[in-house]
């Protein structure tokens, strides 16, 4: 069983500082998703609120109803507003989807991600990782089907129940399980694409197969790497959130949009990290599997060729 | 005041005889003291309740007395928990259109389903009449109907005569839902007796129940002995008379109330119970909280909040005559029992974790205590005009938040973002403005939003722009006469309106003909707004831009009435030289257009520039300032470039 190798966790941070421009560049793509999603609100909030006191209201600390009544007055700015969001979100999905052979090409074998390099390798893989996706997507059903059971019981628990908490208490550890599950299939599906990109593997029940092997192995010291990460990217994103909301003055448009900017950027560097520090793991663990054989024949054990009988 | 956090086994102990003695005190100063409504009702009920199977035995003993001046021999009753059938008019409407809290593809679980049965009606003198007993749909004719009953007398009661009723009766209640029922342990126990109706208009009102409707019921007094297991703490809707055990492990408490229209009570072994005091200008009020398990957290909230209420109304609208009121906060998952008001009895509604910059609990206590005033003694027809009581008493909700919690600050109040009471109110009433008057049964509206938007919002927004009008000191004045008027009486809409007009000495039906009786939207705009040289053709005038001092611009002003509402504006017009002028107009036409010629450009103009008229559904249209500020939209812009951005990147977590 090999176990992940000290320093593993910082060395994929240095590796996503090695490649930063990956991060720029999925970062760039993002906000300019962003802010095209949000144009046309924008245009039409500009019209009807530049040269209008009432605007103010939004200026001068968050007014919460005049927010409400922006929304509600007629061809109001935020009337497309959701619809735009979903779909630029979604368009994102497909591009990290196209990305995804690039970035782990660059990690996993360790090339320079040339702009030529980096999109033939998210050319080569895109079609392996989109079957991924679909894989993905049945095996996130059964717990999907969790979630709905939980549902469920949480309605039976509540009408059984002589107290008032112990169904929040089930559905509270329910998510706990749920969600650990989810970063289970996470982690089983990034080892996936490590080791397709790694071996250049098209069959990807295969891959699927060998990662969930690999991942039962070694368990908790992937699992680890993986939350580590985690944990440092939440944290930072409540505190960049609490500092938004409680410390930065209404009117800093300039610094909140800084702020805002810079918690993408953490979340995003921080997936990344996750997909380096398993690249990582991965390359550290194949070394090992060809310097330390899992298992090495014992030497024969030498003889001395019989004596000769003594003579007597 | 004082205050003390005691712990609820401590309650069965103390409080029992606490409240004997003062009421045994006070009983002998009561007996002298003259009614302060005309009792038309005399309730004695017993009730036994099951907490188990959540039913109640009850056996109730009404005397009616005749003060409709004509004999009667017709008495209709209502059985509201009947309401919880299948096939009520109630269930009907809730799956056509919904009702608080539950959308037309509500489910409703059989556990939800509730009744009320009479198993036995005696008539004093008439002997036994539960076979005489006729259900009746006086408002859709829907025979399934069980909400009404009616029964006949053999001979008819004479005006001025009593005529006792002896109704044996049991309730099972719903697991909760519209105000009443049960949620695991606890039992809120409402509108869970036959309860006769109101002679009115010089005929029987009494209304079946419906999905928007509330209820409406003479005054009288009150004598109920609830049995209940001796571990259950119970809050009710009067003086705790006494209380003793019994052998079987249940307590009997005896309540007394009176100059009320209306008994309820609750129970429940968790309650934590809490107490203070307030003392206002009709002596000292007892406040009995009873906290559900994980909300002690709001306990002190709902506690400032009431003291607050009882001290703001004491001093505008009028005392406050009774010296108790009771606040239930309904457990985690009894929700819906929670913001409902019954005389000397609130329910509230928290979270345990509720934000402390979230004025909800605030809100919810203020707003049923208010219903203390509008509804409790102000005793309006809740069925045909609901806005009396709930739009009223979301304005007054207005002022007194405003008061307690500071004018921008009374609904939400965190450093990131504000709301009012007026803006929450204005929201409501934007949401659907135009389909239904305020003036309509509240069974007719078209669905239960607009009911909801119409009637408490839109009524609060009428009377705060009314403030524009009169001024708010006058319609605070208003207010106060029409409550010390018509308290512990049924006034009706044009009651009050007669009296905000007396009060004002203004005559006010082009207001109230178009905000009560009409769906008229207000929506005023300033359309057009720019400063042009008045020598426009002239170059030598104004060779440059750098050579303006000196030049004579005309400016034109235009503003629309986009609205079918006619309302007077002012409009505030400000130049770049700081000279200024304001402008009325009636509104009647469409547009006005205004004109002026001066040494000085537009720099802002503005209608309503005080924002006193709360009615206009759009404030944003209703100025223009020559500098563009583009801050407003720039920080919508970062907030939602983020929201993207951060769906975005859960989405990606995908791939």
């Amino acid at each position: 069983m090999a176990a992940a190798k000290r320093g593993t966790f910082f060395s994929g941070a240095g590796l996503v500082w090695q490649w930063q421009r990956l991060v720029w560049w999925i970062f760039a793509v993002c906000l300019i998703f962003g802010l095209f999603s949000t144009h046309e609100m924008t245009e039409r909030a500009s019209s009807l609120l530049d040269h209008s006191v009432a605007a103010q209201r939004l200026v001068n600390g968050f007014d919460a109803s005049a927010f409400i009544m922006l929304q509600q007055v007629p061809d109001s700015p935020l009337e497309i507003q959701g619809h735009n969001i979903v779909h630029f979100s979604l368009l994102f999905l497909v591009f990290m989807l196209f990305v995804t052979g690039g970035i782990l090409a660059a990690y996993v074998l360790d090339e320079k991600p040339t702009t030529t390099a980096f999109f033939e390798a998210s050319g080569h893989y895109f079609w392996r990782f989109f079957r991924l996706l679909i894989y993905l997507a049945i095996v996130l059903l059964p717990i999907a089907g969790l979630a709905a059971a939980t549902s469920a019981m949480y309605t039976h628990i509540e009408d059984q129940s002589i107290s008032p908490y112990p169904g929040d208490h089930f559905v509270e550890a329910a998510a706990v399980v749920i969600l650990l599950l989810l970063i289970i299939v996470r982690l089983w599906f990034d080892m996936a694409q490590i080791i397709a990109v790694a071996e250049d593997e098209k069959k990807m029940h295969r891959v699927l197969r060998r990662a969930f092997g690999l991942l039962r192995r070694n368990f908790f010291s992937l699992l680890w790497l993986y939350l580590r990460v985690s944990i440092i990217a939440w944290a930072l994103f409540a505190f960049g959130l609490y500092f938004w909301m409680f410390r930065l003055s209404p009117q800093s448009n300039v610094a909140a949009f800084l702020l805002s900017q810079l918690m993408i950027l953490v979340w995003l560097g921080a997936r990344l990290w996750q997909r380096a520090s398993e690249s990582l793991w991965y390359r550290n663990y194949q070394a090992n599997q060809v310097s330390e054989p899992a298992w090495t024949p014992p030497p024969a054990p030498m003889y001395m060729p019989a004596a000769a009988e003594p003579q007597p | 005041m004082t205050k003390t956090f005691v712990l609820a086994a401590a309650l069965a102990i103390f409080c029992g005889p606490i409240f004997s003695q003062t009421t045994a005190t006070s009983t002998a100063a009561d007996a002298a003291k003259k009614p302060l409504s005309t009792r038309v009702v005399a309730y004695q009920i017993e009730a036994k309740l099951d907490p188990t199977k959540h039913t109640i035995a009850a056996s109730e003993t009404l005397t009616y007395k005749n003060l409709t001046g004509q004999p009667q021999q017709t008495f209709p009753f209502h059985l509201y928990l009947n309401a919880f059938q299948p096939q009520s008019t109630f269930m009907t409407e809730v799956r056509l259109a919904g009702t608080r809290g539950n959308g037309p593809d509500s489910e409703w679980d059989p556990k939800h389903f509730g009744s009320i049965t009479v198993d036995r009606l005696e008539v004093e003198g008439a002997g036994d009449l539960t076979n005489k007993m006729e259900f009746i749909h006086p408002d859709d004719k829907n025979s399934e109907d069980r909400t009404v009953f009616q029964v006949t007398l053999p001979k008819p009661i004479a005006p001025g005569a009593s005529v006792e009723f002896r109704i044996a009766f049991h309730d099972v209640l719903p697991k909760v839902v519209e105000r009443t029922g049960y949620a695991h342990d606890f039992d809120m126990v409402g509108q869970w007796f036959p309860k006769v109706g109101v002679w009115w208009k010089n005929a029987w009102n009494c209304h079946q129940f419906h999905a928007t409707t509330e209820f409406f019921a003479d005054f009288g007094t009150f004598d109920v002995k609830i049995t209940v297991p001796q571990n259950e703490i119970v809050g009710a809707g009067g003086d705790l008379v006494s209380s003793a055990n019994n052998s079987d492990g249940t307590k009997t408490l005896t309540y007394h109330s009176e100059d009320v229209h209306d008994f309820s009570w609750t129970a429940s072994p968790s309650f934590t119970v809490v107490e203070d005091s307030w003392t206002g200008s009709q002596g000292p009020v007892k406040i009995h909280l009873l906290m559900s398990p994980g909300h002690m957290r709001s306990a002190q909230r709902y506690l400032e909040a009431e003291t607050g209420s009882l001290r703001l109304f004491d001093q505008w609208y009028g005392p406050y005559p009774y010296d108790r009121i009771t606040m239930v906060d309904p457990p985690h998952g009894g929700g819906d029992a929670g913001g409902m008001e019954y005389p000397t009895l609130i329910t509230l509604g928290t979270s345990a974790h509720m934000p402390q910059g979230v004025l909800a609990p605030e809100i919810v206590t203020e707003h049923e205590f208010g219903h203390q005033y509008w509804y409790g003694m102000v005793a309006t027809n809740e069925f045909e005009e609901a806005w009396l009581d709930e739009g009223i008493n979301s304005y007054t909700e207005v002022k007194v938040m405003d008061e307690l919690y500071g004018k921008n600050t009374s609904a939400v109040n965190f450093p990131f973002a504000q709301m009012s009471e007026t803006g929450l109110q204005q929201t409501g009433y934007f949401s659907d403005p135009a389909k239904d008057p305020i003036a309509r049964f509240a069974w007719r509206f078209i669905n239960s939003d607009s009911y909801a938007d119409i009637t408490y919002s839109k009524t609060a927004t009428v009377l705060l722009t009314l403030e524009k009008v009169i001024g708010e000191d006058t319609l605070r004045q208003a207010l106060h006469t029409y409550f010390m008027r018509y308290r512990f009486t049924h006034p009706t809409g044009e009651d009050f309106l007669k009296t905000i007009e007396e009060v004002s000495g203004k005559d006010l039906r082009w207001y109230f003909n178009q905000a009560i009786y009409g769906t008229q939207v207000l929506d005023y705009s300033l359309a057009d707004a720019h400063s042009d040289p008045l020598k426009w053709w002239d170059t030598s005038a104004h060779p440059s831009k750098k050579n303006e001092k000196g030049e004579v611009y005309r400016t034109y002003i235009t503003v629309v009435r986009k609205g079918d509402f006619v309302f007077p504006v002012d409009v505030d017009i400000k130049f770049d030289d700081g000279s200024t002028a304001v402008e009325h107009w009636d509104g009647q036409d469409r547009w006005v257009r205004y004109q002026y010629d001066r040494k000085a450009k537009i720099q802002s103009a503005q209608i309503d520039a005080h924002n006193q008229i709360t009615l206009d559904r759009h404030p944003f249209n209703n100025s223009f300032t020559e500098e563009s500020d583009p801050r407003a939209a720039h920080k919508l812009r970062t907030i939602w470039v983020f929201a993207s951005e951060w769906l975005s990147q859960l989405l990606a977590w995908l791939t």
